[in-house]
């Protein structure tokens, strides 16, 4: 009797939950719900977003041995290869929109032209993995400070080369305070190298702040706005399927 | 404590104040959801390392799938070097969609039931503020559950009536043995799930270093995370266990009136 009221006690206990899931799941799909649900994301920016403190630094002994990738696949344009193949001669980081002197920025004049930042830093996936890596750069507010960003601009976005496979391009962007973060960087070197092509060479914007999809690869142009929405979405690619715009927790 | 006679053998306690009863169903569901949400968030990435940073290829747990060498799809539970073929719950199990898949924790475990971390992050952040909220408002209450001297001194007692759980006696007073159980999941086993997935937040983390360094590390809070919520599912089993054996009705009552019944003088 025993032996046979225990699978069957199982049975139960699995098809309990399963309609569980199941009226979960369909909730979700209601739209009321959706909102209801991502209403915490405000509150959380809210709390967490007060001041700016510091990501934890790491000691070089703590770099992790490979620096884990995930995401898309490398831009697959012909301009893109020919930039790895000459080295990026040609190649120029953009920035426009909102700012009095817009302007475009070679790698060299990055390199040698700006202060160089380094942070050894953790990198959060949303999945739930870490490493350990050494970003340099130019700070973010560096750049933003030498186009000098008009009054009234709220957002900076970031364009990026490499797409879903669809042609939808990745994106990302932060607010002023985000952008302004002792700690956000453009990166150019990873653990004292160029920045790999699967790691988002050549420039990497580096937030470790946040969960890794915040730091966006292979960023080509820089955005200053008022808003975001219309042909900006939710302000990010993974923010467009539901992730949150607010990447700290 | 309020107490009405019915009769000479039976009395009704008034035993859960409604801000305990509605707290304690609250998070009931909460729990529920934050458990099934945590499923589909792990499935993201099924595996825990016992460091700071991942140790990719040296997991403490992991869940995954392979196949056999003649093409057979395997599902397994690896911990530390023991590895268990769980094929069709664990490893590889359906997908939702009436199919199979290679996913860690089955479709009907999850939340929601296809695979979706970012569905599934907003459910887990939504009722994680839930539970807060609930903890919060529970508060007051949750010192009746310090322990004693006097509950210390009736623990063994207490225990040997445990022996034959269908035995324990419906008293107005929670047992010593119970009290001690409900302290350690809310004194205890509560905090550390809470307190190890706010260790998980780079944001978190930026405003309190120490908070993922209590529990050694980003990665290792995902340990204590996943460990937590173990205990909490065990809790849950006994929990329905004792509250069938020990009277359904009666129990369901008091959760639901805060009216207890008891035999006997007090």
């Amino acid at each position: 009797m025993k032996l046979r009221r225990r699978p069957f006690l199982g049975l139960i206990a699995a098809a309990s939950l399963s309609g569980c899931a199941r009226i979960a799941t369909s909730l979700t799909q209601n739209q009321h719900v959706r909102a209801l649900l991502e209403a915490p994301e405000r509150l959380n920016l809210a709390i967490l977003g007060a001041g700016q403190p510091l990501a934890q630094e790491y000691a070089e002994g703590d770099i992790s041995p490979t620096f884990r990738h995930n995401g898309f696949d490398p831009p697959s344009s012909e301009q893109y290869q020919r930039w790895v193949r000459d080295d990026w001669h040609g190649f120029a980081l953009r920035i426009d929109g909102m700012v009095e002197r817009p302007a475009s920025f070679d790698l060299p004049t990055l390199r040698n032209k700006f202060v160089r930042r380094s942070q050894i830093t953790r990198h959060d996936c949303v999945e739930g993995w870490s490493v350990i890596g050494k970003w340099s750069g130019v700070l973010l507010a560096d750049l933003l400070a030498a186009a000098k960003v008009k009054p009234l601009a709220q957002y900076v976005v970031f364009h990026c080369m490499d797409d879903d496979g669809t042609g939808n391009l990745y994106y990302e962007s932060l607010d002023m305070r985000q952008a302004a973060h002792p700690q956000t960087l453009m990166a150019y070197d990873l653990n004292d190298r160029p920045v790999p092509v699967q790691n988002g060479a050549p420039l990497r914007l580096k937030v470790p702040t946040q969960l890794g999809y915040k730091s966006a690869k292979h960023v080509q142009r820089i955005e200053v706005v008022a808003s975001l929405g219309g042909p900006l979405g939710r302000g990010g690619y993974w923010e467009d399927q539901g992730y949150e715009w607010y990447a700290g927790i | 404590m309020r107490i009405h006679h019915m009769n000479a053998n039976v009395k009704r306690v008034y035993r859960h104040p409604l801000a305990v009863r509605l707290t304690h169903w609250v998070a009931a569901l909460a729990l529920g959801v934050l458990a099934m949400s945590g499923m589909q968030i792990f499935n993201a990435h099924p595996a825990l390392y016992a460091s700071d940073a991942s140790t990719f290829g040296h997991s403490v747990l992991s869940i995954g799938a392979d196949e056999t060498p003649d093409g057979q799809p395997v599902g397994y539970l690896k911990i530390g070097g023991l590895r268990v073929k769980t094929t069709g719950v664990l490893g590889y199990g359906p997908d939702g969609m009436g199919g199979f898949e290679a996913r860690a924790f089955p479709s009907w475990a999850t939340i929601p039931a296809y695979r979706s971390l970012a569905d599934g992050r907003r459910w887990h952040i939504f009722f994680a503020w839930v539970l807060v909220i609930c903890a919060v408002i529970y508060a007051a209450w949750a010192f009746a559950l310090w322990p004693n001297r006097k509950d210390l001194r009736e623990l063994p007692k207490a225990a040997r009536t445990h022996l034959i759980p269908w035995r324990v006696p419906a008293t107005a007073e929670l047992n010593p043995l119970q009290k001690l159980t409900y302290f350690g999941i809310v004194f205890v086993v509560a905090p550390v799930v809470v307190l190890s997935g706010l260790a998980l937040s780079p944001a978190i983390d930026a405003h309190a270093h120490w908070l993922p360094q209590l529990f050694g590390g980003r990665q290792f809070a995902r340990i204590w995370h996943f460990a937590g919520m173990i205990a909490l599912i065990a809790f849950f089993v006994v929990h329905l266990l004792m509250v069938t054996m020990t009277g359904l009705v009666n129990n369901l009552r008091s959760m639901i009136t805060g009216w207890f019944r008891v035999k006997g003088a007090i």
